[in-house]
């Protein structure tokens, strides 16, 4: 009894935290998800490269590179927002963004702004795809008969990004040619 | 108690540890459930003949409709399952069957041999037409003419290119229409052109030609849609269907004007030009339909009250006395959920 009690207990303080996300608003009052990163051991060069790579190899399928100078990259991008719950869910609905990474020596901040959201429905095939083309600002109001629905999307959005964020910031901070190298090891069970 | 947990806990993590180190996609699991109030202005049940919602003055059921989803890799399936009347009694391949069972919607495996290319076989949704079977896909509960008249599922393998997302072609070999089983062998061969010229506005250009309804024949087909501003869709949807020697077939098109009055409340109508084909010295009878249609959705939940109103010169229609009339209207109102 004392786990279910517990168990509920976690639940309603995931649930409760889960509400408590919000998206901050940027000067036009546009939602942003924003963040300045400490990165002392890693050069500006270094960030610089791994961020394009990112871009264009770890998330290739969802990210396009727009522009880049010698300390931003600008890309464009998509992620799915999903009502999975641990390997059951399906897509609701897509959501387009801009991605602006910007480097220092010894730090770096990356911000996703421009928020739309396309919602997704179930074809004559079975498969979810999006309805239309026309994407809806995340920062809308929606009226009344929405408004559940839409604070789900909000929230499922604000997961994604997060997520974003943790792969983003492990793949900064990883060496991805060391790691290359230690896969190529071989172990040979002739000698023992 | 413990151990249980535990083993739930153990089982939950490894299965997401599974999912995060394989391409494996969740488990996609989505269906919809829908019932109606239908009453005929005549009083009569089915006085309109095109598919499902045929019941007067009754609160009736639609059906429950259950899809599985899964990919793995470049592999994925579609299982789809329907129950109720209208995925049994009135939907054709159960219809035939008793009517006792179940409707499979779709069931296919598709395999992604690249981005760009990829092929399906079995069991699916036709690529003909604007309206499906499942009332999540449609904006009017009622059908039209042209999707009662035309296929609703074909069975078959099919490959489809996609040149860009502008552009993608699919060509196939299909059984006869509405069946889970040739019952004239692969007999058909179809193909679909996809275009989409500008944004917002997609175009299907199909054709389905071998066995079919009513014998060998052929189909061609327009769908389209445009979203021509945020608030405001037109779709349109025109066909022609000739069966081999002199059998008949039909030809029509349907106008599908959207409007977004509020956020969840959207107006629409359908109006139909339909009229099946002379079979030898046998006219075929013309029919003209309007439908206003709404749609109040709020999250999964949408209400659809509905009018429509048909005209045939032909008098196919009854009064309530019973006696031929050339006109029918009905009033419905459906709730339909998706989840």
């Amino acid at each position: 009894m004392k786990y279910i009690i517990l168990i509920l207990l976690v639940a309603c303080s995931i649930h409760l935290s889960a509400q408590q996300k919000q998206f901050s608003k940027d000067d036009d009052g546009k939602f942003i998800y924003y963040k300045v990163v400490d990165s002392q051991s890693l050069s500006k060069d270094t960030l610089l490269q791994r961020a394009k790579s990112f871009v264009n190899v770890a998330y290739k399928k969802s990210m396009k590179q727009e522009s880049a100078t010698d300390s931003s990259v600008l890309a464009k991008g998509t992620m799915l927002i999903d009502k999975t719950v641990l390997v059951v869910g399906h897509p609701s609905g897509e959501l387009s963004y801009n991605f602006v990474f910007e480097a220092r020596n010894g730090k770096y901040r990356f911000w996703l702004t421009d928020l739309l959201f396309i919602p997704y429905q179930r074809d004559r095939y079975g498969n979810f795809v999006a309805t239309t083309k026309v994407g809806v600002p995340l920062e809308r109001t929606p009226g009344k008969l929405s408004a559940g629905a839409w604070k789900d999307i909000v929230n499922s959005a604000y997961n994604k990004m997060e997520k974003f964020e943790e792969d983003f910031k492990k793949y900064l901070v990883t060496n991805r040619v060391e790691k290359v190298k230690k896969k190529t090891e071989t172990i040979s069970t002739k000698k023992w | 108690m413990k151990k249980l947990l535990t083993a739930i806990f153990a089982m939950a993590s490894t299965t997401c540890a599974l999912a995060q180190e394989t391409t494996t996609s969740p488990l996609e699991i989505s269906g919809s459930v829908d019932t109606y109030f239908k009453y005929d202005f005549a009083k009569k049940p089915n006085n309109i003949t095109t598919s499902f919602a045929s019941d007067h003055n009754s609160v009736s059921l639609g059906m429950i409709d259950i899809a599985l989803k899964k990919k793995t890799g470049k592999a994925s399936f579609v299982g789809e399952l329907s129950f109720g009347p209208r995925g049994q009694t009135q939907s054709i391949p159960d219809a035939a069957a008793g009517g006792s069972s179940f409707h499979i919607q779709n069931l296919y495996v598709n395999y992604d041999f690249t981005d760009q290319f990829s092929m399906t076989a079995g069991y699916m949704g036709t690529f003909i037409g604007y309206e499906v079977i499942s009332p999540v896909g449609n904006f009017n509960y009622s059908t039209s003419y042209l999707f009662t008249n035309g296929p609703f599922q074909n069975a078959g393998i099919k490959a489809t290119y996609k040149f860009s997302d502008k552009v993608s072609l699919m060509a196939g070999v299909f059984n006869d229409w509405n069946v889970y089983s040739a019952s004239r062998g692969v007999s058909a061969v179809g193909g679909q052109l996809m275009v989409a010229p500008v944004e917002g506005w997609t175009a299907y250009l199909n054709v389905l030609s071998g066995a079919g309804a009513g014998g060998y024949g052929t189909i061609e087909d327009l769908t389209t849609s445009y979203q021509i501003t945020d608030k405001f869709k037109l779709g349109l949807n025109a066909a022609n269907y000739d069966i081999d020697n002199d059998g008949g077939g039909y030809a029509g098109a349907a106008l599908y004007p959207q409007y977004a009055v509020a956020d969840g409340v959207t107006l629409g109508l359908r109006g139909e030009y339909f009229k099946y084909k002379n079979v030898g010295p046998v006219q075929g009878v013309k029919y003209t339909a309007v439908t206003f249609t709404a749609n109040i959705k709020s999250g999964g939940l949408t209400f659809i009250p509905e009018v429509r109103l048909d005209h045939s010169g032909d008098k196919p229609f009854f009064k309530e006395s019973g006696a031929a009339a050339p006109n029918a209207g009905q009033f419905s109102l459906a709730a339909v959920y998706a989840f």
